[in-house]
């Protein structure tokens, strides 16, 4: 079967993006509702408008199962606005409404991984009887504790129930859409959702807009009778609504509420073309009418015009200020002002102009510099976002695992407004989820009494938190928990065979990172979250990709904590250039400390004549790049060259070059595909950079030069 | 003088009816062209598709910790392509580059790499008769990256196989 009708292919990617976000609003909702027992009467009408906009959109791309779930939990939900009370304690609808979410963002990733032919709609009947029951059993609560609650509520909204009687302060509006828009039903269902945010639809005809296509044409010749009546009397709002709805051409007030009542959807088909006429006077809406009563007073036609100029144009001023873009797009400008970077600095730099002295020129250089190092942070900006969207996701894991594995534990969230490149933001999504499961699993203790002993409060907690640091993002998941029991890792480790040597000589810290190799987990036995020994590889793996470092530290009944470091941005760093031998490498500002040049006292000899030099009374190990990249080079003596202080993470080291070029900001490529067969990164170069004059400069990773 | 006229017409007639029956053989039909280069004295051949374009030899950056007949990367138009010495990839005595050494840049999809060629020669274009079929020497070294050879009037050209070349895997059997 085919996943969309032909045609609505190119809607399909950002229904997938808009239902993705609902979601996660869903989510996030429903854990702050847990969290705090009680159903806000806003919460609710958010949690609808979510279901509502779910369901229309679901409806317009045909998923139908989709539709009919969305369906279903609004049907609860419905019940729940009626008396928010008797959700209280009522765990079931939770459990219920997340199950329903995380339904949907499985069948939405299937859709999305499914080639066109394979995709069969997933059946979700067994959740649709569970939500059916779910609903019952809250009906006959609210029935149970309140029974004259239910006479005074209103009818189940999508059940068109015929308005006999007109309703004080109701209204009827025949709504006509666009010619040749196509799908009239879903449009109308979609309008009708709309309204009920605004007021209670009390009939509609044709009444089952949302199931039958064929209705589409009843509309297109009819047009779309709904009867309403605003929530406070209030109909203007929903005529706005009805205005400035997509595809709408136009619609017009009828003042007998009865009469939709009275007619069948069949009748309406046969006597088509005089409906209109038929009609009781046919009001012009004023410009600015007061609460709507039934019957309002003749106005202009012109001024219908008016009214929805000034509508259009209140619209105009409250558009969002948000667009989504492509990813794509932004990464062809990233690469764009990549570019522009690298040739302004040919230009600037060009050797022709050597020796020159050109005084205008250097002052429109420098603005130029200006400008460009302007429209590279504006770039980089656009692409930052912050961590908030992933660590909330980590909410939801910790509720679940709580529940599974009947721990009490909170998570708490630190600097989640800390932003990070998008493309780092993705990558982190699975290592956090693993670390957190971890912390649930292995850090927090399994008995509450341990943690009582131990002083600690009963309730565990996980803490992520993130913050920047000299231009790295540092995230920290840690867990007050039992920490790592060395014994235990050193035992596992000893069992499969991954020792390199004597047990007595590995320092706590090396045990500690034992438990990040592949195929370890102290975990005996295999449950749903870990211990397949998959898991801390696979998070080490995947934040090295993003150019990250992951370090464990942890004290044995007190907590453990999973420390992340990323580099803020992967693409542009002010990096000084080094000459050594013929070739001229870059190393990133950030992490250098200071240049100089040695005198012949200051060096030392290790026992194994490693060089060593006292700079202040700190002594330091000198590195020789040309050695460690085995580079010819006429500079060898330690006093004609340079030496390089560079830090990492608290290790210093002096790397010798032969001179220093300068400094320059450089647009970081990675090595070609066909040079990734061999582990260059591990030789503590992490990419190379085209240089103004077009040559290449390789980039060093003090990190990994040093380990 | 009619006559001599006439045979003379016919005789062109008959040389152009010989070139048309040529044309229409499949032996002749010309099914790709290839980029000739020159190793020393062999000449080696690379099928158009795979060829990006030929450069001159730009300054190379030596990358460490890559096998010898890699000899490092280069810039072409922004764009980072690793070079590959042919003679040492082939293990023969590298020679030192003078005018005529460049480098013809080959790419397999996602995969570009720059060729270190002693000279090139031309683009011939292969009809169904030049190719006289690989010899089948399973495991035998210099075999591995042939794809076809060529018998031509002016002597014999092996064709490259581009994939096999760039693939390490082959190159690991190859040692």
């Amino acid at each position: 079967m085919a996943k969309v009708e032909p045609g609505m292919e190119s809607m399909l990617e950002m229904y997938i993006f808009e239902t993705n976000t609902l979601l996660e609003q869903l989510d996030e909702i429903l854990l702050r509702t847990e969290d705090a027992n009680v159903f806000s009467q806003e919460d609710i009408n958010e949690i609808f408008r979510i279901m509502h906009t779910i369901k229309g959109s679901s409806a317009m791309m045909g998923f139908e199962n989709l539709q009919h779930l969305a369906h279903k939990g609004e049907d609860m939900f419905f019940v729940i606005r009626e008396k928010p009370e008797i959700a209280k304690d009522a765990h079931f609808v939770y459990e219920l409404i997340f199950e329903v979410s995380d339904l949907y963002k499985a069948e939405i990733e299937y859709i999305q991984n499914t080639g066109d032919d394979d995709y069969t709609p997933t059946d979700f009947s067994e959740t649709f009887h569970k939500l059916e029951e779910a609903t019952e059993k809250l009906k006959a609560m609210e029935n149970g504790e309140a029974p004259s609650a239910s006479a005074s509520s209103a009818p189940a909204a999508s059940a068109p129930v015929p308005a006999a009687a007109a309703e004080e302060g109701s209204m009827t509006v025949r709504v006509f859409f666009e010619d040749g828009c196509k799908m009239e039903n879903l449009r109308a269902f979609l309008l009708l959702t709309k309204i009920k945010d605004e007021a209670e639809v009390i009939s509609c005809t044709p009444p089952d807009v949302e199931s039958n296509a064929d209705t589409a044409k009843d509309i297109i010749e009819n047009g779309f009778l709904v009867t309403f009546k605003g929530f406070d009397g209030n109909n203007d709002a929903v005529i706005k609504t009805i205005e400035g709805a997509v595809n709408v051409e136009s619609y017009e007030i009828i003042d007998t509420p009865a009469a939709p009542a009275e007619e069948k959807p069949a009748a309406v088909a046969q006597t088509a073309p005089a409906a209109p006429e038929e009609k009781a006077p046919v009001q012009e809406k004023a410009p600015a009418p007061a609460p709507a009563p039934a019957a309002k007073p003749e106005a202009p036609k012109a001024a219908v015009a008016k009214a929805q100029d000034d509508i259009k144009k209140a619209n105009g001023g409250q558009k969002q200020s948000l667009i989504s873009v492509n990813l794509s797009k932004l990464d062809t400008l990233h690469d764009i002002v990549g570019e522009i970077i690298t040739t302004e600095s040919m230009v600037i730099a060009n050797p022709d102009l050597e020796g020159l002295e050109l005084e205008s020129f250097s002052k429109a250089a420098r603005q130029l510099r200006k400008l460009t190092d302007e429209l590279q942070d504006t770039v980089m900006s656009i692409r930052m976002v912050p961590l908030a969207g992933v660590f909330q996701k980590m909410g939801r894991i910790v509720r679940d695992m709580k529940i599974k594995l009947g721990k009490d534990a909170e998570l708490v969230l630190e600097g989640e407004t800390t932003e990070v490149d998008k493309s780092i933001v993705d990558n982190l999504n699975d290592p956090l989820m693993h670390l957190v499961r971890n912390c649930m699993d292995h850090g927090i203790e399994d008995d509450v009494n341990t943690r009582i002993a131990a002083g600690k409060p009963e309730k565990g907690t996980v803490k992520l938190s993130a913050r920047h640091s000299a231009g790295e993002v540092i995230i920290t998941v840690s867990d007050d928990g039992a920490g790592i029991n060395c014994a235990k890792v050193l035992e596992k480790a000893k069992k499969n065979g991954i020792l390199t040597k004597p047990e007595n000589e590995y320092t706590t810290k090396e045990i500690q990172n034992m438990i990040l190799l592949p195929g370890f987990s102290t975990n005996d036995t295999v449950t749903e979250y870990s211990g397949r020994g998959v898991g801390m590889d696979v998070v080490r793996s995947n934040i090295e990709q993003c150019g990250g470092t992951l370090n464990v530290e942890s004290e044995e009944g007190k907590g453990s904590s999973f420390i992340i470091r990323i580099p803020l941005t992967l693409a542009i760093v002010e990096g000084m250039k080094l000459k050594v031998g013929n070739t001229i490498f870059t190393v990133p500002i950030s992490s250098i400390k200071e240049s100089l040049m040695v005198a012949n006292n200051q060096l030392l000899h290790d026992t194994k004549q490693g060089e060593m030099i006292m700079i202040r009374g700190v002594c330091y190990p000198i590195l020789r790049l040309h050695e460690k990249f085995n580079m010819p080079t006429e500079v060898t003596k330690l006093e004609d060259g340079i030496l390089l202080l560079v830090d990492v993470g608290g290790k210093n080291v002096c790397l010798f070059a032969d001179k220093l070029i300068g400094e320059q900001p450089v647009v970081v490529k990675p090595f070609p595909k066909y040079l990734s067969q061999y582990n260059i990164k591990a030789q503590g170069l992490s990419g190379c950079t085209v240089m103004g004059d077009g040559t290449i400069s390789l980039i060093i990773d003090v990190n990994n030069l040093i380990s | 003088m009619s006559e001599n006229y006439n045979d003379k017409l016919q005789e062109l007639l008959n040389t152009q009816k010989a070139m048309e029956d040529a044309r229409k053989d499949p032996q002749n039909t010309v099914i790709t062209k290839v980029l000739t280069f020159f190793i020393g004295d062999q000449v080696y051949g690379i099928e158009i598709p795979e060829v990006i374009e030929i450069i001159e030899v730009p300054p190379i950056t030596a990358v460490p910790g890559v096998p010898s007949y890699i000899k490092g990367i280069i810039n072409v138009r922004s764009k980072i392509v690793p070079v590959v010495n042919i003679r040492s990839r082939f293990g023969k005595e590298e020679i030192p580059f003078n005018d005529r050494t460049c480098i013809i840049i080959v790419s397999t999809g996602e995969v570009s790499v720059g060729l270190i060629v002693d000279s090139v020669a031309d683009v011939v274009p292969v009809t169904e008769q030049h190719i006289s079929n690989t010899p089948d020497l399973t495991g035998v070294n210099s075999n591995r990256f042939i794809k076809s050879i060529l018998e031509m009037s002016d002597g014999i050209k092996l064709v490259l196989d581009v994939s096999k070349l760039i693939d390490e895997h082959a190159a690991e059997e190859f040692k």
